[in-house]
């Protein structure tokens, strides 16, 4: 029974019907609207053990459906080296299994973000501080905003000073350019000029960075093997 | 300025069976942009008219490699099924008004640009893989479900770089490189589906037939993600 359970999870049929599975599942979410609007302003978990079910069914069924697909990925990838090991060139076998480890390490960085991940959005003026436990601050210094000729902003941003034990630096934060302090980022979303100088200010926590731009890069590598070896095996 | 998009759609419509057509509807489309591009100081990625015409452009660019193929070297009617998508989107964009304005702040980054130019690249090619599947089940010849392959194959690495450049700019830009918008979850939906397809394709005995049917059912897919998204639904990517 054991040996037919694997043989299911480790087959590329199952896998195929998962993927279809988590395509149905995330276009009914794709139609959720409003319902699963308070999805992106808290961590994944957290917005899982609030919303009802009426709006989460189809994440928790994605959810599901992803945690069997990285069991079927890994067992896939067991299974194809153990099938083609010593009969397929080293590269053939291992950029498909460089596709499969990215998708993992994606699919990690993700769980890591929904429970750790965290956002704050906060108002800060010329001379307030961001305090970090620890004693470390960061210090807005100017806030300012070049207009464009339709009094649309071309360029905004904040500067500001951290302040880290004895360590001083300046930097400015701007749309594209944040800043990364103690585990989190900081991001001016806009400034206002009048009547007091503002910067609406986001704090993001997201420990799952790190692993997708990992997954991703491991992916994009066995995807850009993938495309040489069919070009290798067209080629005479 | 628009007289060079209704040269690109007169010679892709009424000349594309031929190659130097298609190249001159090509060459028209792509002057186009340059000159916006100039103009705007900026790739023109912006807004429902420009994007329309780069995926115009872009398919009469990714179909060029697959003229100079053995099997379509002598094929009028792939030459013409692309001039005519091409022509088609063309046609949508021109009477659209152009998104002149200074660029949002958060939209000056080469990210941005690299994500939505490989998203195009990768639409364009799974457009041309719709061409090769309906030619697959006309013709019933083989190696047309191969060009096919090549197509989806290259289209899913340009998808998946869009994917990731869109996660690198969405951290720089937003402090998360995901969110939970239509636009994402149908980003991922067409991802999967080509996942899905070249998994298939791998297993065999799925029937080529079906095979050159998700080919056309990956474009209405790859269309619904650029256009019925950013129409119908409130996403982070609307028009």
């Amino acid at each position: 029974m054991i040996a037919r359970l694997y043989t299911s999870l480790a087959s590329l049929t199952f896998g195929l019907w998962l993927m279809g599975g988590v395509m149905a599942l995330m276009a009914a979410g794709s139609f959720m609207g409003e319902r699963a609007a308070a999805l992106n302003e808290m961590p994944l978990f957290a917005w899982l053990g609030e919303a009802p079910l009426a709006a989460s069914w189809w994440l928790w069924g994605t959810l599901c459906l992803l945690a069997l697909m990285v069991v079927n990925t890994i067992l896939c990838s067991i299974e194809a080296i153990r099938i083609r090991y010593g009969k397929s060139g080293p590269m053939a076998l291992l950029a498909p299994q460089l596709m499969h480890l990215g998708f993992l390490l994606i699919v990690l960085a993700h769980l890591l973000s929904a429970r750790g991940g965290a956002k704050q959005a906060m108002q800060l003026f010329e001379g307030s501080d961001l305090r970090f436990p620890g004693g470390s601050s960061v210090v807005v210094e100017a806030i300012d905003a070049t207009m464009g000729p339709r009094g649309m902003p071309v360029d905004f941003g904040a500067r500001v000073r951290t302040v880290d034990g004895g360590s001083e630096a300046r930097t400015t934060v701007r749309p594209n350019e944040p800043l990364f302090h103690r585990g989190v980022g900081i991001y001016v979303k806009h400034v206002e000029l009048f009547p007091v100088r503002t910067a609406y200010v986001e704090v993001h926590r997201e420990p799952g960075a790190g692993w997708a731009l990992a997954g991703a890069l491991l992916f994009t590598a066995g995807n850009v093997l993938v495309l040489s070896q069919r070009r290798e095996r067209r080629t005479p | 300025m628009k007289w060079l998009l209704i040269t690109s759609i007169g010679l892709y419509l009424f000349g594309s069976f031929r190659r130097p057509f298609l190249a001159g509807g090509l060459l028209a489309g792509l002057s186009y942009l340059a000159v916006r591009g100039v103009e705007l100081g900026r790739l023109p990625l912006v807004g429902p008219h420009d994007t329309l015409v780069f995926l115009a452009v872009s398919i009469g660019l990714m179909a060029l490699p697959f003229l100079f193929s053995p099997a379509l070297e002598n094929s009028g009617t792939f030459s013409w099924g692309a001039g005519f998508m091409a022509a088609f989107f063309t046609l949508l964009a021109l009477p659209l008004p152009s998104f002149s304005m200074p660029l949002p702040p958060i939209l000056r980054t080469l990210w941005f640009e690299l994500h939505v130019a490989l998203a195009f690249f990768a639409y364009a090619l799974f457009g041309i893989g719709a061409i090769l599947g309906g030619m697959f089940l006309a013709k019933g010849e083989r190696m047309l479900l191969d060009l096919l392959y090549r197509a989806a194959l290259v289209g899913y690495t340009f998808f998946s770089a869009s994917m990731v450049s869109g996660g690198i700019w969405g951290y720089y830009a937003w402090g998360t490189y995901w969110l939970w918008t239509p636009k994402e979850l149908w980003t991922s939906i067409l991802w999967l589906f080509y996942s899905f397809w070249l998994h298939v394709r791998l297993r065999g005995g799925g029937g080529d037939k079906v095979l050159a049917w998700c080919g056309i059912a990956g474009f209405a897919v790859a269309l619904f993600t650029y256009l019925g998204v950013s129409i119908l639904m409130k996403s982070s990517h609307s028009f």
